[in-house]
């Protein structure tokens, strides 16, 4: 295996302090793949989200590292973490993806604009084509379908060739057919641009879009599973649901 | 429903802080105007009572035609009454002590050399008799012989002088060495005018050689009533020397007459004062209207469950007006009490300049009661709209998980406006068109008033036009930062011209002022430039020259030419029995100017209209039809009332200046045939022949130092003096300027800071995908100069634009000529830029510290 293009080690996330404390990240170590799809799963305060913002430089860890395409996240200023995610982070939010007063074009290209970067015309053309928005670059987001909506927002997220795509369940708001089309986009940009993305997700066919799938749970990651269809995932994750049931009568014992 | 009410504006505190303070200035304002007009009234209502102290008072028993006081006091002039009538009088049953108000102008140097004068209040001399008892001696005692004068307290204070010093005073026209030997107290603060005591003698002859008073001041002996007092002197009346001519009244009586004056002229400062109040206030609703638009759009959610839980749509309007209620009382309590702060300042203000102000600030339950009625009133009318939106919304929005109110169209506002507008732009223009017309004045200024509300009901349809192309140049030069502003301020541009319609209406007022303020002295200067030719001229600071000062020029061989525009308060009408068209009804003007001959159309350049101005004699006049009512003629019989004299004159030629400020020019000894009372405001004078300009004016520099108040101006001086006098107007205007800056910078921090919160979410996402901080802040800051600008703009065009109008309609009053200020213009447009970044510094601060996954995650 290449180098990872993210890695955390020995990461803690905890918030609050004394009695109320809630360790969400209990001692992470995880490496995601360089050119791969990772789906990162887990139910309800397993710390998913809290994984992904911290791999992403949205949130610091309390403790323990992460690298990001060579470079260490967690000891970085404001302003690097600033320049880190314009530059070489993209992100895909489940809502709210898009700035309501600019057009679809504008919102594509906001992080170059942002950077003052010039814009490549044919990685820009290449990345609206895949995404199949070409009649629909001058519209606002109002006007847009939930669907197309999250097309714009990985056609972003795209569009600055970043080391590594951040998805925060991309098709938690979306019916099943628009769902697919952008998995499958998210999965094209991995098979044919080498792109690398990271996806938390709680939908087993989404996960099943992945090359692996990470199961967490109280912080912890606790299984994993690579080439995963639906059914495989959804084994997975009874299991893990039933294991995490059965913790308390076990430490009761 | 209360409980919901109050926790709503408990809970969102901060969001309600701005409209609070809003309100509270406002009001500050209201409040501080009727506290200073209460403080102002007992002041001057104390002074009328330490000047007529008297049981009874005769005076006159005719008013003059004609108007205007004699010797610059309050109330009407009449006839006068002989000085001997006080002696007369003093036999009389139940008379005490009959004294003669002997007074008129004087100036006093102080101990720095300068005159003594303070403000604008007048410098009156007084003649004093040691009997009268409203004299209360604080030091020293009261003159007795010439060259003694008594001050009073507060003259004292300011002059820096000290009972025992020498001084000069200024005195029927002559310089007088004096030494000062009493402190005197008046009874109560003076409001800065200066009080000189002369002996009796010397204020005799310097106010009434003639021997005639405007009135006599009568004290009754204990246990005599005022009624009973003034019936017994009516009765004398007819039996003394004169006193057929005269009438007695009550003390009270005269008092009450005096004070109505007064009331009335600061009735005039009340108005002026209370349409800044109005202005604030109105303002200051936008700022609430806006505030509770915002927070009724942002909890469409909490008002869908409440009525999801059973609330009628009443109910829910009740609660948003009652949010507005409680934020207008807390706003109109902290109002009054800045008011009264703002007054006590003043009070301090007014005292360092001389201006002593009586009593404590006041503190009336009516004017609390009213300041807490208009502030609520204001602020509960100014939310209903936004409460109407907030009863109208659908239960079923509680379920809906994407909350948006939507926005309604603007096509009904832009109707309506337009009309407005259209309205408003006509009754300007048929003023514009006709300036004869009667109803002109009304049709510009009703006019004037619907342009403006029909440019704010209109603004937010024009508002995404002008704000794409004001933010041309922001998107071009400040890439993503010029973009989004942009995107933000044409969002909602009903809430961007609501934020700006404060700036509309105060840049208004101030572009209005500034195009007035620079034509009407472009105006001036051209006049004054074609009217004299004159190459000094002297002026006073009292508005009278002593004619010492005129005799000692007169007498320098520098001097050529000196011309003296000396000028006497009289009634001119049509002579009994003239041609009716000669005259308007009723008579014109309050004074009469007296010239010597050859001074018309030589010192004093002016346009004839009729007749010849080298024809004026001692039986003719000249007319000024810039000032005189009605319709004259040469020929026409005019006749001049005077207290002391009444002379029939026939028009010899009719003029037209704006340099003589009278409807009436008679020669000099047909004045000074008249009344003994005449005053000179301006000398122009001529270099004899073969002396150079400077010399001349270094000489006569020197020949009226002595009398203190007399000033020497080159033409380019005087015209420049002429201009400032318009400057002042230029304080108005910056009083204006600040005040709605003031209210314009809360009104934008307000929409700022509660969009800033409305948008947590699009922020954090624009900060996830790599918005720097500094820019982040740069685009609210962005967003804050377009605001400002626009608002700006609009405002400027709309106040310019009226007053480009005022030229056309008040051409016949000297306004003449229409300048654009451009430069200053341009200032005020700059200025509201740099307002545009300093309103935006704390929501752009309070923006950029917003936490990324905070931002994010908020709700």
């Amino acid at each position: 295996m290449t180098t990872p293009i993210a890695s955390a080690r020995a990461l803690t996330r905890t918030y609050g302090r004394g009695d109320t404390a809630v360790r969400a990240l209990d001692g992470v170590d995880v490496d995601f793949a360089r050119g791969r799809l990772t789906a990162t799963m887990g139910p309800s305060g397993s710390g998913k989200s809290t994984l992904m913002h911290c791999m992403a430089g949205l949130d610091r860890p309390t403790s323990g590292t992460v690298v990001v395409d060579g470079e260490e996240v967690s000891a970085m200023s404001e302003r690097r973490l600033t320049r880190l995610r314009r530059d070489r982070l993209g992100f895909v939010f489940q809502a709210f993806n898009l700035v309501p007063t600019l057009t679809a074009l504008e919102n594509i290209t906001l992080p170059l604009d942002i950077a003052r970067r010039p814009v490549d015309r044919a990685h820009l053309d290449a990345v609206v084509q895949a995404v199949g928005l070409t009649d629909r670059l001058g519209h606002k987001p109002a006007e847009l379908s939930g669907g197309q909506q999250q097309r714009v927002a990985c056609a972003r997220a795209l569009v600055t060739k970043p080391a590594v795509v951040f998805a925060d369940e991309p098709t938690g708001n979306l019916d099943s057919a628009s769902a697919r089309e952008v998995l499958s986009f998210l999965r094209r940009s991995v098979d044919e641009l080498g792109q690398s993305v990271v996806m938390v997700t709680h939908d087993p066919t989404a996960a099943s879009y992945a090359d692996r799938v990470l199961f967490l749970a109280d912080g912890r990651v606790v299984d994993e599973l690579t080439d995963p269809t639906p059914d495989t995932v959804l084994d997975r994750l009874g299991a893990l649901t039933r294991r995490t049931a059965a913790a308390p009568a076990a430490a009761a014992l | 429903m209360l409980r919901v009410t109050l926790r709503g504006v408990r809970a969102h505190a901060v969001r309600f802080a701005l409209s609070v303070l809003a309100v509270a200035l406002g009001v500050a304002f209201v409040a501080g105007t009727f506290a200073l007009r209460t403080m102002m009234s007992d002041t001057f209502h104390g002074i009328v009572d330490a000047q007529a102290p008297a049981d009874a008072y005769v005076r006159g028993a005719e008013p003059l035609p004609g108007g205007a006081g004699a010797s610059g006091g309050v109330g009407e002039a009449r006839t006068p009454v002989p000085l001997t009538l006080a002696d007369d009088l003093a036999d009389v049953d139940g008379v005490r002590l009959a004294l003669p108000d002997v007074s008129g102008p004087v100036v006093l140097v102080g101990a720095d050399g300068t005159a003594v004068q303070s403000t604008q209040a007048p410098s009156i001399g007084i003649a004093t008799d040691p009997r009268d008892p409203s004299l209360q001696v604080v030091d020293g005692r009261v003159p007795a012989v010439a060259g003694e004068v008594a001050l009073e307290e507060a003259t004292l204070a300011s002059s820096g002088l000290a009972v025992g010093d020498r001084t000069r005073v200024v005195l029927g026209g002559a310089v007088t060495d004096v030494e000062v030997v009493g402190e005197v107290s008046a009874g109560g603060p003076l409001a800065g005018a200066t009080l000189v005591f002369l002996d009796r003698d010397t204020g005799v002859a310097t106010y009434a050689p003639d021997g005639t008073v405007a009135t006599v001041a009568v004290y009754a002996q204990g246990g005599v009533d005022e009624d009973a007092l003034t019936a017994a002197v009516a009765a004398a009346l007819p039996d003394v020397p004169g006193g057929a001519d005269a009438e007695a009244l009550t003390g009270s009586v005269l008092r009450a007459d005096l004070q109505a004056d007064v009331d009335q002229m600061l009735g005039f400062v009340t108005t002026f004062l209370l349409v800044f109040a109005l202005v604030s206030l109105f303002v200051g609703a936008f700022l609430i209207a806006n505030t509770f638009q915002m927070s009724v759009r942002q909890r469409v959610r909490e008002f869908a469950l409440l009525r999801a839980v059973g609330a009628s749509p009443g109910q829910v309007f009740a609660v948003v007006v009652g949010q507005a209620v409680v934020v207008g009382l807390v706003g109109a309590a902290l109002g009054v009490l800045g008011g009264l702060g703002l007054v006590s300042v003043l009070r301090v203000v007014l005292e360092r300049v001389g201006m002593d102000l009586a009593g404590d600030v006041p503190l009336e339950g009516a004017t609390v009661a009213l300041c807490l009625v208009i502030g609520t009133v204001v602020s509960a009318l100014a939310a209903a709209v936004p409460a109407r939106t907030a009863a109208l919304v659908p239960p079923v929005e509680a379920m809906r998980g994407d909350v948006s109110a939507p926005e309604r169209s603007l096509r009904r506002r832009a109707w309506a406006g337009g009309a407005l507008l259209l309205l408003g732009a006509a009754a300007v223009a048929t003023a514009a068109a006709r300036p004869a017309l009667d109803a002109a004045e009304v049709l510009l200024g009703g006019g004037a008033a619907a342009v403006l509300a029909g440019v704010l009901v209109v603004a937010p349809t024009v508002a995404r036009g002008a704000l794409r192309v004001l933010a041309a140049p922001a998107v071009r030069l400040l890439p993503p930062m010029g973009r989004l502003a942009r995107g933000n301020v044409t969002r909602n541009p009903r809430r961007t011209a609501a934020t700006a319609g404060a700036l509309v209406i105060g840049m208004a007022l101030v572009g209005a002022v500034s195009v007035i303020a620079a034509s009407a002295q472009a105006s001036l200067v051209r006049v004054v430039e074609s009217s004299t030719s004159a190459d000094l001229v002297l002026r006073s600071a009292t508005g009278m020259i002593p004619a010492g000062a005129i005799d000692d020029v007169r007498a320098l061989p520098a001097a050529g030419d000196v011309a003296e525009v000396a000028f006497t308060p009289a009634g001119v009408s049509a002579a009994p029995g003239a041609d009716a068209d000669a005259a308007a009804d009723g008579p014109a003007g309050g004074a009469v100017v007296g010239l010597e001959p050859g001074v018309l159309g030589g010192a004093v350049l002016v346009d004839v209209e009729e007749g010849d101005v080298d024809d004026l004699d001692d039986a003719s006049a000249v007319v000024n039809t810039r000032v005189a009512e009605g319709e004259w003629h040469v020929g026409d019989d005019v006749t001049v009332t005077t207290p002391t004299g009444a002379r029939t004159l026939t028009v010899a030629a009719v003029i037209d200046t704006q340099v003589l400020g009278t409807p009436l020019i008679v020669t000099r000894d047909v004045l000074d045939a008249l009344t003994p009372e005449v005053q000179v405001d301006t000398v122009f004078l001529d270099a004899a022949a073969g002396t150079d300009g400077t010399d001349l004016r270094v000489a006569v520099a020197d020949a009226v130092a002595p009398y203190v108040v007399v000033s020497v101006q080159d033409r380019d001086e005087f015209v420049d003096a002429m201009a400032a006098q318009v400057d002042q107007l230029l304080v108005i205007l910056y009083a204006l300027l600040g005040l709605s800056l003031v209210i314009a910078v809360l009104g934008i921090v307000n929409t700022l800071a509660l969009s800033v919160i409305e948008r947590t979410r699009e922020i954090g996402l624009l900060r996830a995908v790599g918005l720097g901080r500094l820019q982040l802040a740069g685009t609210v800051t962005v967003e804050s100069v377009l605001t400002a600008v626009f608002g700006t703009l609009v405002g400027l065009a709309v106040g310019v634009g009226l007053a480009s109008v005022m030229p056309r309609v008040y051409a016949d009053d000297g306004l003449d000529r229409l300048v654009l200020p451009w430069g200053q213009l341009l200032t005020m447009v700059l200025l509201a830029a740099v307002v545009g970044v300093l309103a935006a510094v704390w929501p752009a601060a309070r923006a950029s510290r917003l936490r990324v996954l905070d931002a994010i995650a908020s709700e």
